[in-house]
């Protein structure tokens, strides 16, 4: 029994890794990128590592060398990254309220590894598929990739043509629509509350800070769209 | 190995954790009522579309079709059901076509 117990956990990792494939297409340019811009920034090639080993928040760790190149302070910076972070509270709550059972270490590990795409890819998947062992199969492939990105950007600037990277630029969007897009083809109310929050954020962006307008769209949005969207004909998303 | 540097690390390093960790370290004590259970389950979709909007439109900041044609792309691939990683390739692969032509 615990053999099989163990093999199935063994297949949800494997699983995990498996869905994170398209994150590695968009993590290692970006990695690049972040690497590029820390070791102008006159990062060595250390700290640059050791930035996305520990901390392991895109957005953040190029905001950061951005603030740090152009003379902001440490407290800034810090400030800054919290602030872009809080949505994580958010994306944090939506994944372990699927994993209440798993223990509080194997939580508290896989809470390093919440990012947007993970979370994305986590919440997308069946029902059955929500689970420690498969989000630490999404963490693997998403942290490895960002690392190794990083790793190839701090020792050399230019390995891809421009014309190359800057298409990768579109990468992680063309994820997300993929990860959505199944979703609201089954079910109309949930497009019109998507394209409704697409525009609530666009609008926002233009009044506030967009680390602040995406965690207030995000939250008002999926309010108002519990009174009106019916998940259950959804059946537990695609 | 920069003091400052390394202090700017740690610190981002504690204010990206803590976000992350503390529903995870928490959730088992709250019981979400049915109306909540389904706000959190609509999260995904409404947070998935923040990130993509407006964002999509600055993927290159001079040239807002660059995001346009491959997120068009993209939807139209999801739309016929192939698998995400199809649809990430097909983005890569129009918006790479339109820098042949149009420079970057």
């Amino acid at each position: 029994m615990k053999k099989v117990s163990k093999n199935s956990r063994v297949a949800q990792y494997i699983n995990g890794v498996r869905c994170a494939l398209p994150v590695i297409l968009g993590f290692i340019p970006v990695g690049i990128a972040y690497a590029i811009m820390a070791r102008h920034a006159g990062f060595s090639l250390g700290e640059t590592c050791i930035m996305s080993l520990t901390v392991f928040a895109g957005a953040s760790e190029m905001m950061a060398v951005g603030m740090y190149a152009g003379g902001a302070s440490i407290i800034a910076i810090i400030l800054a990254t919290f602030i872009l972070n809080l949505r994580h509270v958010i994306m944090s709550t939506c994944v372990f309220n699927e994993m209440k059972s798993a223990k509080l270490g194997t939580r508290m590990l896989a809470a390093f590894g919440v990012t947007d795409e993970s979370f994305a890819i986590f919440t997308t998947s069946e029902k059955e598929k929500r689970t420690a062992p498969f989000f630490v199969g999404l963490i693997t492939v998403s942290y490895a990739s960002w690392n190794v990105g990083t790793l190839i950007g701090a020792l050399s600037s230019d390995i891809l043509p421009e014309i190359v990277s800057a298409s990768f630029g579109i990468a992680l969007y063309a994820m997300f629509i993929g990860l959505i897009m199944p979703g609201l083809r089954a079910n109309l109310r949930l497009a019109v509350l998507v394209i409704f929050t697409a525009a609530v954020n666009t609008i926002l962006n233009f009044f506030i800070a967009s680390s602040w307008a995406l965690i207030i769209s995000t939250l008002i949005c999926a309010a108002i769209g519990a009174f009106f969207v019916d998940l259950s004909e959804e059946s537990e998303a695609q | 190995m920069n003091y400052e540097i390394m202090l700017m690390i740690i610190g981002m390093a504690a204010v990206t954790y803590i976000p992350r960790v503390l529903p995870a370290v928490f959730i088992s004590k709250f019981k979400f009522s049915p109306k909540f259970e389904k706000f959190l389950r609509l999260i995904p979709y409404t947070a998935m579309s923040a990130l993509i909007f407006p964002g999509l439109f600055s993927v290159d900041s001079d040239k807002p079709y660059i995001g346009i044609a491959g997120g068009i792309a993209a939807a139209l691939l999801a739309w016929k059901k192939m698998p995400v990683m199809v649809c990430v390739i097909a983005g890569i692969a129009v918006d790479m076509l339109i820098y042949a032509f149009v420079g970057h």
